[in-house]
């Protein structure tokens, strides 16, 4: 039987992030401008499958996605102990920086989402110049808690069904119900009080104040899309961010909190316009 | 307007799989009137309809009609397309002992959200 091969290949690679070894899995495919991919709070890397299939991006890009260290196969560190994962602000942006100069990349664009999307603020902001541009999707400057996320780790509830059902509801009702589900399912494989630790840099470390003054879109270009069903960082709250960085924000119909991996096909319509800035 | 979460059991089957081990009873509210809710094993058994004396249940959740009538459109506007998004625009109040709720979430996002038409139309 002949099956339909992806042109995704995976590797791991140990990483010292903060001087601590960590054992990291990334996957890529394509060849040209380097294009890191992050993905969201107590996810992991498969929900850039479809850019990382996409033969039109792959003809001028090289995406990269690497699971963040506790998600997806990358390792916990060694002798770490369950309860204790928190996703701070200096971490985040350290096992950024130790991936980008591991693989050896020369001024790769990253395009975050949601954690990701507020992450390359904080690039932004601290290191400019090493970017040929920086993409945010569902991105906002903060984000005040809207709902206990103690519920997300407790050990009396199932954390896969709960942060599950959490996802599901940030997507957009109009996206196809097999990529919701299987963006759903990256939910429901999390390991326990990884998502929760990923949100205390969402709701807590990572939110910036005025700092994002500080941006300076002439040195890096930024762009910002968001979806339309976000409730979590809202298309009001990009066009805010937008509006003080002084550039456009784009609004993208029909999807929510999850664009790249709950509806791929809306979400490409309004990614590649803007890769073809960049490129 | 919520009664009908008693209707076509079988259509919920599936849903019921989610919460095979949940039994409890929860209120529904759209300020003007309420929905007591009964769950056994998963199965919606009964909708009773206020107004109440002393209704017993185990957790509320409330908001005003026009709310629920935008939730339940065959396609909900953004920010009225899931009972979280509710919460977070503070239209929607969650009461009482949510661990039932927070536990099966997911059950009852789909319990609440299988009432909506198969397709477009007109409501009030």
């Amino acid at each position: 039987m002949k099956i339909e091969k992806e042109p995704i290949s995976g590797q791991y690679g140990k990483f010292k992030i903060n001087g601590i070894d960590y054992r990291i899995y990334w996957e890529e495919a394509g060849q040209g401008i380097p294009l890191v991919c992050l993905h969201t709070a107590g996810s992991d890397g498969r929900q850039y499958r479809a850019l990382l299939n996409d033969k039109r991006i792959l003809e001028k890009f090289r995406v990269i996605v690497f699971d963040m260290p506790w998600h997806g196969k990358s390792s916990p560190p060694e002798n770490a102990t369950v309860g204790n994962y928190k996703l701070s602000t200096d971490f985040y942006i350290s096992q950024i920086m130790s991936f980008i100069n591991g693989l050896e990349l020369v001024k790769p664009v990253v395009m975050g989402c949601s954690i990701g999307g507020r992450i390359i603020l904080h690039l932004a902001i601290n290191f400019p110049d090493k970017f040929r541009a920086l993409i945010g999707l569902q991105s906002a400057g903060h984000l005040d808690p809207y709902y206990d996320i103690s519920w997300l780790h407790r050990q009396d509830v199932h954390g896969g069904e709960v942060c599950g059902g959490i996802a599901y509801g940030l997507m957009a009702p109009t996206s196809p119900e097999s990529d919701k589900f299987e963006t759903m399912w990256h939910y429901m494989q999390g390991g326990p009080g990884i998502f929760k630790g990923d949100l205390f840099f969402y709701k807590f470390d990572g939110n910036i104040g005025n700092e994002i003054k500080k941006i300076d879109n002439s040195k890096c270009p930024i762009y910002l899309l968001t979806g339309e069903y976000d409730y979590s960082a809202t298309p009001e709250e990009t066009k805010s961010l937008a509006d003080t960085i002084g550039i456009e924000m784009i609004k993208m119909k029909n999807v929510g909190h999850f664009p790249m991996s709950e509806n791929p096909k809306e979400f490409l319509k309004y990614l590649h316009p803007v890769l073809n800035k960049i490129s | 307007m919520f009664k009908s979460l008693i209707d076509d059991n079988e259509k919920r089957s599936q849903l019921s799989i989610m919460a095979q081990y949940l039994n409890t009873s929860f209120m529904i509210s759209t300020i003007e009137n309420e929905y007591l809710v009964n769950i056994e094993k998963g199965v919606v058994k009964n909708v009773e309809e206020g107004p109440f004396v002393m209704p017993s249940y185990v957790f509320k959740l409330t908001a005003p009609k026009n709310e629920w009538i935008k939730f339940l459109q065959h396609i909900p506007e953004p920010g009225s397309h899931d009972i979280i998004a509710m919460l977070r625009r503070k239209v929607l109040k969650f009461e009482g002992d949510l661990y039932p709720l927070m536990s099966h979430l997911l059950y009852f996002k789909l319990l609440l959200a299988s009432l909506r038409p198969a397709e477009s139309k007109n409501e009030n």
